[in-house]
């Protein structure tokens, strides 16, 4: 690397690989690449607790989750970040907003409110045993948080708001809560996420509505986007990323209204569903 | 407890006396006659005094005869050199995004340094409810051209730049604020059927369809790829507009609505 300035043709370039270059030109931004990207908290689990799958269920499914996540904190074991969906307040802010034609960037800048509430609500469950609402984009704090027996919560959403891209279908935000999470993972290099939802992993189609609904109990990415789930319990834009995701390499989903499971599943075993990639 | 359903199922959803159903999508445009313009980073920031006062003097008239104007900047060279660095440290795209924001927001200070006396103003992501105001009073808004996503941004095959720069930040206020064209300000006319710089027969092209382009599969490109994909999706946006700022009258054609430089359309 070199700290050169460049003159000669009326700009003024410092010298470096891409000096001059276009980064729209393939052959350029292919330089670029290697086979892995740094990992730069790998220790941590992302946890995201479903805004709709337990929020919405009120105290009888907040209470059991906030205890084992408690538990889990002080026995120090697996430092966690906390992620929190929005659920069906984040459905009926989308409902107001497209039905008065608010642009699809308008969504996304409103939905993050709704989840905030999760955040406190949960915060206020786990404050005494030291969790703290972390602004989302802070996580340079988190060896701070880790090393002082904190557990941060943050929301899901990723920050895209009123520049949210146009969706391939609909005005829905294709970023949205589920993507987040896997995202902020990704970036961090973490070794793992944990879907924490009301079903027992995925199926194959919808099991509140199809008694012969099958279980995915062990599956690869590949696998899944060979042949995806008619209905979809986490947001597709998760595995369209992950595709090209280097640091990732197993998603769980598991049943937050079965006590126990988050435990066993930091402990590393195989419950809920587990999605693997090669 | 209500059952749990994708946020897909809402499609254009409708607000009814009996809850929510499915209805027509009826799209608000914000401000859609804001001029939504960028000022290339290596195109014209590194060019210094010499390429911006000429392009700046143009926007500032244009602002006083009343044209409401959102400007984004682009980063450049110092962009280059960090994403360089960051790529031989194999940081992930997204620290890569959150690095590559700071060189275009010093660029967007500068701009307001100079245009101060004129009404520029800086502003950040948390100030774009406030273009009313700005817009209002007669100032000269300049903010960053890149789109906050920061280390959201997702990671591109066979690439470590993030995918989404200042074009696509640019194009996004610009289909926020339901305006039909992003202005795009560089140092060049636009597209042309080869490398003008290599073949003297090179023609300029000034209309080309997004469709006709994706078809081209070009190596290279003059605007990110990314921006070509959204414009065959996006309400509002149908044009994009590539000006050489170094040409004198060229922005102020652009930001008087006149077709100048290449449009890239959808149809």
């Amino acid at each position: 690397m070199s700290n050169k300035l460049v003159t000669g043709d009326g700009r003024t370039h410092i010298q470096s690989k891409l000096m001059r270059e276009s980064l729209q030109d393939r052959s350029v931004i292919n330089d670029t690449d290697s086979i892995k990207d740094r990992r730069i908290l790998p220790d941590i689990t992302v946890v995201s607790i479903g805004g709709q799958s337990i929020f919405d269920r009120g105290k009888a499914a907040i209470i059991p989750v906030a205890d084992e996540l408690a538990a889990l904190h002080k026995s120090k074991k697996h430092p966690m970040l906390i992620a929190v969906g929005g659920g069906t307040r984040v459905r009926h802010t989308a409902a107001v907003a497209l039905d008065l034609g608010l642009p699809t960037g308008g969504v996304a800048q409103l939905v993050g409110a709704m989840e905030e509430l999760n955040a406190v609500i949960l915060n206020s469950l786990l404050a005494q045993h030291g969790s703290i609402t972390m602004p989302r984009d802070h996580f340079w704090d988190l060896p701070l948080y880790m090393n002082s027996g904190i557990l941060p919560i943050v929301i899901s959403v990723p920050p895209y708001h009123f520049w949210e891209p146009p969706a391939e279908v609909g005005q829905m935000p294709a970023h949205r809560s589920d993507f987040g999470v896997y995202q902020q993972a990704e970036v961090l290099g973490t070794s793992h996420v944990i879907y924490v939802k009301d079903e027992d992993g995925m199926y194959d189609k919808d099991p509140k509505e199809f008694d012969d609904a099958k279980l995915f109990e062990k599956i690869t990415l590949d696998e899944l986007l060979a042949n995806p789930p008619e209905t979809n319990m986490i947001d597709w834009a998760v595995f369209k990323s992950w595709k090209t995701g280097k640091n990732i390499k197993k998603i769980q989903i598991i049943n937050g209204l079965k006590p126990g499971l988050l435990t066993k599943a930091l402990a590393g075993e195989d419950v809920g569903t587990v999605i693997t990639k090669d | 407890m209500s059952e749990r359903k994708s946020l897909n199922d809402l499609g254009p959803a409708k607000i009814t006396e009996t809850g929510i159903a499915p209805g027509d999508y009826n799209p608000v445009a914000i401000m859609p006659d804001m001029r939504v313009c960028k000022l290339g980073g290596q195109s014209l920031l590194d060019r210094g005094r010499k390429a911006l006062f000429p392009v700046l003097d143009e926007i500032i008239a244009a602002r006083k005869a009343d044209i409401p104007i959102l400007l984004g900047t682009g980063g450049g060279t110092r962009a280059r050199h960090i994403y360089s660095v960051a790529s031989e440290l194999e940081l992930p795209t997204g620290v890569l995004a959150k690095l590559g924001s700071y060189v275009p927001m010093q660029n967007a200070r500068m701009v307001q340094m100079l245009t101060a006396k004129h009404g520029g103003i800086y502003i950040m992501d948390d100030d774009f409810e406030k273009l009313p105001l700005y817009v209002k009073m007669g100032c000269l808004p300049i903010m960053t051209g890149m789109p906050p996503f920061g280390y959201w941004e997702k990671r591109d095959e066979n690439s470590r730049i993030p995918p989404n720069r200042t074009d696509a930040g640019v194009f996004l206020s610009a289909e926020f604020l339901g305006c039909k064209r992003a202005i795009y300000i560089k140092d060049e006319d636009g597209l042309f059927t080869d490398d003008p710089k290599k073949n003297p027969k090179a023609t300029h092209i000034p209309r080309i369809s997004a469709q006709e382009l994706i078809e081209r599969d070009l190596n290279d490109l003059i605007i990110e790829r990314v921006v070509i994909e959204y414009l065959s999706r996006s309400k509002w946006v149908k044009e994009l507009q590539i000006v050489n700022g170094l040409k004198p009258g060229e922005v102020t054609k652009a930001l008087n609505g006149e077709d100048a430089g290449t449009i890239i359309y959808s149809d």
